[in-house]
């Protein structure tokens, strides 16, 4: 329907001889076809989901529930991350790049949990690859909105730099105020640059669902002695190291 | 056909003059560096210069809506503290160091004594947040100004939008700081032959490319670098400096060069605010070198001066002086915006 309308008008307006008018029409022409192209593109792309489901082990992760490690009773309270640099691969070449790809997830809200990521509908791919954090390029480059607006909580100010992960909770075997332990793990720079990459395979799915398992980060940390980590250093990089670990495919 | 071309070219023509009256020009002063700050990622215009201002005058930045960014950084003395050694915020809360002076900022690649911000857009953060200075957040920061009269409609005119973010409210501060800039002194109007040196001045000017300019580098008088300048340790303070942020051993002293111009205006020199006088800056460096500390490399060579070099060298110091930057009408506080005439 919108081809043919758009013929007409251009035929109309190609009868006149006037060269500024042929000018004029060849401006509006190359409107339509490029309107026309964006809905031909839009109409063969799909959006599929990548859904991150935390886990408690075998259990679904609520916050501040009772949980147990080896007969010790813990809660998780908060757990926030940066999930960034979104890329599908076909053969190890990368067939899709998500732009602008930073993405802040929180258990508490679960709708963040999502990411909706919009690619050609016939693109094959047989891995996902992401990074957990912020890469160092953007923590030097100013400020940002959205996801990585400063105002999201997720940022050092006294030495500054983007939060990649909070994990907060409680543990009886933490000698803290109210048993508190307190992850907030970033870092960029050489050698405690924290940011770590994911690579799970993953086959040409429209709904991705990775399994985020907290426990695996708990089981591998020692509540006792390391309890609180809020800047970049050596504990901080060994929490990234063990957190790359937290995800895979259902 | 002809009518519509017309009108189309009309149209755009308003909406570029609208734009360029609102744009603002930076301008790089002869033969200075290419500035660090990228202007693309936030380009310049007087609106925002304008809301950046009142930010920087602004209490509510604070926790009890009582200190402003001006509060320790005020432009008759160059942006800098000056009674007091170290610096007083919140609740007349003592920091640990000597408020920088502020100047030139969009040349500098690193932010603080000892270089913890890397950014200027992420500066202000730091103030905002500090227990001793602010004593805030920067979510309730952005509440307070979303509730206020003024702000909605200031931030709607900047980035036609009045939903306030941090985003948009870092980058307006940043666009007033880097409009501060000290270009126009003796010194810069003899650089531009438009004028010319004392004989005691330019002997002063012969002593400080001899024992200081390493450091204090032309035309910023600041080479942007972290150097261990001997000082001895506060044993109460223990601020180890830039070692604090890299964690590297050899780190451990060194203070980020501050640029000397302005500086008769800046006192107390040095981080902590140790130095009163220039004179007892110019003794530090000629005799007051303590045993022990890992002096700068360009600090080895022993820097002596008679008294009357001395008093030459400080001569030339003081044609470093900007009164077109200290007294400029831009950057005083905002009477305007903050007491707007009532319509009668």
């Amino acid at each position: 329907m919108l081809i043919t309308k758009q013929n007409n008008t251009t035929a109309s307006l190609l009868t006149t001889s006037q060269s500024k008018q042929k000018i004029c029409c060849g401006i509006i022409y190359s409107f339509i076809l490029f309107f026309n192209l964006e809905i031909a593109s839009a109409q063969n792309n799909i959006t599929r989901s990548i859904i991150f489901q935390p886990y408690f082990g075998n259990d679904t992760l609520h916050l501040n529930d009772t949980l147990y490690q080896n007969g010790i009773a813990l809660q998780i309270e908060a757990f926030k991350f940066y999930i960034t640099g979104i890329e599908l691969l076909k053969n190890e070449r990368v067939v899709y790049t998500e732009k602008n790809s930073f993405h802040l997830l929180d258990v508490s809200e679960i709708k963040s949990l999502t990411i909706p990521i919009t690619t050609p509908a016939k693109v094959k791919f047989d891995k996902i690859i992401f990074n957990l954090g912020i890469d160092s390029l953007t923590n030097v480059s100013g400020v940002y909105g959205g996801d990585l607006d400063p105002t999201k909580g997720m940022y050092w100010t006294w030495q500054n730099g983007y939060i990649n992960f909070k994990l907060e909770g409680k543990s009886k075997v933490c000698n803290t105020q109210k048993n508190e332990f307190q992850f907030h793990v970033g870092g960029y720079q050489f050698p405690y640059n924290t940011i770590k990459s994911i690579v799970l395979a993953m086959n040409n799915k429209e709904i991705m669902t990775i399994r985020t398992d907290i426990k695996k980060l708990i089981e591998e940390t020692d509540l006792s002695k390391q309890n609180q980590v809020m800047s970049p250093g050596a504990e901080a990089l060994f929490l990234s190291e063990k957190m790359k670990n937290i995800f895979s495919i259902q | 056909m002809k009518k519509v071309f017309v009108l189309i070219l009309i149209a755009s023509f308003i909406i570029l003059s609208f734009k360029s009256s609102n744009d603002y020009q930076f301008v790089v002063p002869v033969k200075w560096p290419k500035p660090f700050y990228d202007f693309s990622k936030n380009n310049l215009s007087n609106k925002k210069i304008e809301l950046g201002r009142a930010l920087f005058y602004e209490p509510l930045l604070s926790r009890n809506n009582t200190i402003s960014c001006s509060s320790c950084h005020s432009q008759f003395t160059a942006f800098t503290h000056i009674d007091h050694s170290l610096s007083h915020g919140i609740d007349d809360r003592i920091g640990k160091r000597n408020s920088p002076a502020l100047m030139n900022l969009a040349w500098h690649n690193s932010l603080m004594w000892d270089g913890a911000i890397n950014h200027l857009d992420m500066q202000a953060l730091a103030p905002i947040s500090n227990p001793d200075e602010m004593d805030e957040k920067i979510e309730h920061v952005v509440m307070k100004l979303q509730a206020s009269k003024m702000y909605p409609s200031l931030f709607l005119n900047a980035f036609n939008d009045s939903i306030i973010t941090g985003e948009h409210l870092l980058k307006s501060i940043s666009q007033f700081l880097v409009t501060l800039v000290s270009s126009n002194s003796k010194y810069d109007s003899v650089m531009r032959q438009e004028s010319d040196f004392t004989i005691q001045e330019k002997n002063g000017y012969k002593l400080f490319k001899t024992n200081c300019a390493e450091c204090h580098t032309e035309p910023l008088f600041t080479n942007l670098k972290f150097e261990i300048n001997g000082l001895p340790i506060d044993t109460i303070l223990n601020d180890k400096g830039r070692m604090n942020v890299t964690h590297i051993p050899k780190d451990s002293l060194k203070f980020k060069v501050p640029t000397l111009r302005n500086i008769q205006f800046s006192y107390p020199y040095m981080h902590d605010g140790r130095f009163k006088k220039l004179s007892e800056v110019l003794t530090h460096y000629t005799e007051g070198f303590q045993g022990g500390v890992t002096l700068s490399p360009k600090l080895q060579k022993k820097i002596i001066l008679s008294s009357n070099e001395r008093v030459d060298l400080i001569a030339f110091l003081f044609t470093l002086t900007d009164r077109s930057f200290l007294f400029n009408k831009d950057y005083s506080y905002p009477k305007n915006i903050f007491f707007p005439k009532k319509k009668e």
